[in-house]
């Protein structure tokens, strides 16, 4: 039957809709038919890229957190756009031996107590002002004040004296010799004088480096441009790097994917998985590590004042098991702290303290401790959080109950350097990847005169002390390192457990990129190939 | 109305005040600072300390208060602690992100929940009313932290079409900003165009039910006219009602939306202040938030009594 007047209007007839649906689309098309592709604006520089290195180019890396400028002068959660503005006296290369940059020869006194420096000529900041021996002075000054929170800061400070010879050579003196000035020199960014403060602010960065610094949006991103009168000839071969903030773990991801980003440093081991599978891109990992996950103990805190049961916790975690779970595999499970590129690392160190629940279960039997109940504090981010779940986990299966107390990051780090911990904590360190001096003078938790474990020992003091006056090469010098490796990991005040990976996930077509010891961003050599 | 503005003002002044004191103190009582934070891991007890002096929170709290106060009253929201820049500056750019972005979400709400209400209300086909009410129940119970993961598989990982994520402002490039603000701007706007054209269908339905429509249908007047001219117009104010509390909703939800899409709004800045223990910018947005509630109460009873003469005499 048809109604003649139906009483629910059905208004929007098939062609209609249809018509609708095409005008809209039409309309959509013609809209982005003319304008710029997001997608392929993106990924405009692998498309054009050719078989060798050639001049051209912008390329995004994709970061996890923000350029904090305050941190300038600190190693911070993220240190990449370090060495594109600036440059440093030296680069390392991979034996740890020092090859030149802004320094281009050196020359140790032979009580080592001084070091002369000659410095490389024709170099111009962005703003065309010529380098010369005056900023080596103020950059080793500078990092000496306790407002810029340089870790190497007591490296610094062992420099006491200065004397110029002209403009381009420098004699530093100091108040006693120490074996990792080198890395120093690595870590210590050569800023402009006039501008620090300006610097620190966020507001202008004036370096000798390969790029300027031309746009920082925060919460955005960093965007340089080429630094057309750079010293090395040639270099660099890219017009332009943009920095984008991304924080978000899936989000990385999908950039890095869809080639929105080309280049990342911060995507986590667990998911790289994901990533390997990808043909355009390729995943390779640094021997100097991403810093390391470690077990923290507060050895005033009975039964943990006890080296027994500190050695029983070591025992008893399973470091292969969070290397693969929470790390996806990529990184080193390890009882100490040095990294394979460190000349501390070694094979029987690294596998002192294995999985073996059966002799913690025994060493905390023999000191008399049984059915403990430990507090442990762990940062609230998904990574930290994983590592402390491991470890409450292992430690359950020796006897020990753990009770987890997640904190968010500001107050871990207030604890941390306050050395207010409860009995265990879980967090991250660097500076094993270069001196094994610098550890123990500049990384809080090993600090020899001041740590969170407030653990002493005129033993440990000793030998960190005289480990980094000694000669960083030789005999004494391994058996120094050799004796800091032996303390730690008898003492077990800081338990290691895994070295986590430097991994670099980059476009196929990337060629060139290098981080140095403090993952300071090189794109001297950067371009893109076919 | 000029007297009755000046017997509200004081109480709206007082409420910033007291929420100031409060959004000051409630800082200070939560753990770390961030002269610990920017301070670093491996920090001595004297860099700390030479931090903490440098940003003036060695100062006794009341002076750090009244100096605050008194840089807020001069227009100076100063440097941001830990973030770094201008804290005006952060908040300015955050906000016309947020803004950007809701307002490309409420765009969406309007023309995917009309879509879905009048569809659903008037569609006498089965498989389109299925799949409206298949839509729409998908879109209010899949949280967007889902939907933005699946439309970035879709439409940037399999298509390429549109961005993963990021900002480009629309008023640098619209032609670029249009596909930036497409993928985030649809996720956040899916659950609100769901409950709208809900109510929409429903408002539309009973609407077609009246007597009038049927007198209307018996007067020859057509389907189509019956619906845009009578039917929808009679649906739409508790939709419109609807709307405006959505608004708020959206608001609301940016805040995990922005971190999907490494979109670089208000919730991605609070989130990295708050983390940083940054006081100025933590302090600044919370008395911004404050501020628009307390205008938007003014603004609302400022209506009332113009529509309303009675309240503005008693």
């Amino acid at each position: 039957m048809t109604e003649l007047y139906p009483t629910t209007p059905t208004a929007l007839s098939r062609r209609t809709t249809l018509r609708a649906a095409g005008g809209g689309t039409l309309l959509l098309g013609l809209g982005l038919a003319g304008c710029r592709s997001a997608v392929s604006e993106a990924e405009a520089p692998g498309a054009e890229a050719t078989a060798k290195p050639r001049r051209g180019g912008t390329f995004t890396v994709a970061v996890n957190s923000d350029f904090t400028p305050s941190l300038l002068f600190a190693q911070s959660g993220q240190s990449l756009q370090q060495r594109l503005v600036y440059n440093t006296l030296v680069r390392y290369d991979d034996r740890l031996e020092p090859q030149p940059e802004l320094a281009t020869s050196w020359e140790y006194a032979k009580d080592g107590r001084s070091i002369t420096l000659k410095l490389r000529t024709g170099v111009t900041y962005h703003d065309g002002r010529p380098f010369t021996a005056d900023d080596v002075i103020f950059a080793v000054k500078n990092l000496q004040n306790p407002l810029r929170a340089a870790q190497l800061r007591s490296t610094a400070a062992a420099i006491t004296g200065f004397e110029k010879r002209g403009d381009h050579e420098l004699v530093l003196k100091l108040a006693h010799p120490v074996n990792n000035l080198f890395d120093l020199f690595e870590f210590m960014i050569i800023t402009d004088r006039n501008s620090v403060e300006d610097a620190v602010a966020g507001r202008k960065l004036n370096g000798t480096g390969p790029f300027k610094l031309t746009k920082w949006s925060p919460g955005t991103g960093l965007s340089f441009t080429r630094n057309e009168k750079y010293w090395q000839p040639d270099r660099p071969y890219l017009d332009a790097v943009e920095f984008r903030v991304i924080a978000q773990a899936d989000a990385l991801l999908s950039s890095l994917r869809t080639g929105q980003t080309q280049l990342s440093y911060g995507v986590p081991g667990r998911n790289l998985a994901t990533l390997a599978a990808d043909p355009e891109l390729v995943i390779s990992e640094y021997s100097t590590g991403g810093g390391a996950h470690y077990l923290g103990v507060n050895t005033t805190v009975a039964p943990l004042n006890d080296k027994t049961v500190r050695q029983a916790l070591a025992w008893g975690i399973d470091r292969e098991r969070i290397l693969k779970q929470v790390l996806g595999g990529y990184g080193l499970a390890s009882a100490t702290p040095w990294p394979k590129s460190s000349p501390a690392f070694s094979e029987a160190a690294r596998t002192h303290y294995t999985h073996d629940p059966g002799k913690a279960r025994e060493l905390l039997k023999s000191a008399g401790h049984t059915g403990l109940d430990l507090p442990l504090l762990h940062i609230n981010l998904p990574g930290d959080t994983a590592v402390a779940e491991a470890v409450q986990y292992d430690l359950k299966q020796i006897g020990v109950r753990v009770t987890l107390e997640p904190t968010d990051p500001a107050t871990a780090q207030k604890n941390l350097i306050s050395q207010s911990m409860p009995g265990l904590w879980t967090m991250s360190h660097g500076f094993a990847q270069v001196q094994p001096s610098t550890l123990a003078v500049s990384a809080y938790p090993f600090n020899e005169a001041k740590n969170t474990s407030r653990f002493r020992s005129a033993a440990y003091t000793k030998v960190v002390r005289e480990a980094w006056t000694t000669p960083g090469t030789g005999a004494r010098a391994n058996a120094l390192r050799q004796q800091i490796t032996d303390t730690l990991l008898d003492e077990a005040f800081i338990i290691d457990l895994v070295i986590r990976g430097s991994v670099q996930v980059a476009a196929k077509k990337l060629r060139g990129v290098t981080l140095n010891k403090f993952s300071y961003l090189n794109l001297d050599d950067a371009h893109l190939a076919g | 109305m000029r007297g009755y503005l000046l017997r509200r003002l004081p109480s709206a002044l007082l409420v910033l005040l007291v929420a100031s004191f409060a959004v000051f103190a409630v800082l200070r009582l939560v753990p770390g600072d961030p002269a610990a934070v920017l301070a670093g891991p491996d920090a001595s007890a004297e860099t700390e300390a030479a931090i903490r002096a440098r940003l003036g929170l060695d100062e006794p709290l009341p002076a750090q208060y009244l100096r605050w106060l008194g840089d807020l009253l001069t227009g100076d929201l100063g440097p941001s602690y830990a973030i770094g820049g201008q804290t005006a500056d952060l908040i300015g750019d955050g906000l016309g992100a947020t803004v950007e972005l809701t307002l490309g979400a409420l765009l969406f709400v309007v023309v995917l929940g009309g879509a879905f209400g009048i569809l659903g209300a008037t569609s006498r086909n089965r498989w389109v009313s299925t799949a409206v009410r298949v839509l729409t129940t998908g879109a209010l119970s899949v949280p967007p932290f889902v939907t933005g993961v699946l439309l970035v598989l879709l439409f940037s990982v399999l298509l390429g079409v549109l961005p993963p994520g990021g900002r480009v402002p629309l008023l640098t490039a619209p032609d670029l900003g249009v596909q930036y603000l497409l993928l985030p701007a649809l996720c956040l706007a899916l659950p609100s165009a769901a409950v709208l054209g809900r109510y929409l269908k429903d408002g539309i339905e009973r609407a077609l039910g009246e007597d009038y429509v049927r007198t209307a249908t018996a007067a020859g007047i057509a389907p189509r006219r019956l619906l845009w001219r009578h039917a929808l117009p009679n649906a739409l104010p508790p939709v419109v009602t609807l709307l405006g509390m959505q608004t708020g909703n959206l608001l609301g939800g940016a805040v995990l939306v922005e971190a999907i899409f490494a979109w670089p709004g208000l919730g991605q800045l609070a989130e990295q202040a708050l983390v940083r223990r940054d006081y100025p910018v933590v302090q600044d947005l919370l008395l911004l938030l404050v501020t628009v509630f307390v205008l938007v109460q003014l603004l609302t009873d400022l209506v009332h009594a113009w529509l309303d003469p009675r309240i503005r005499w008693e």
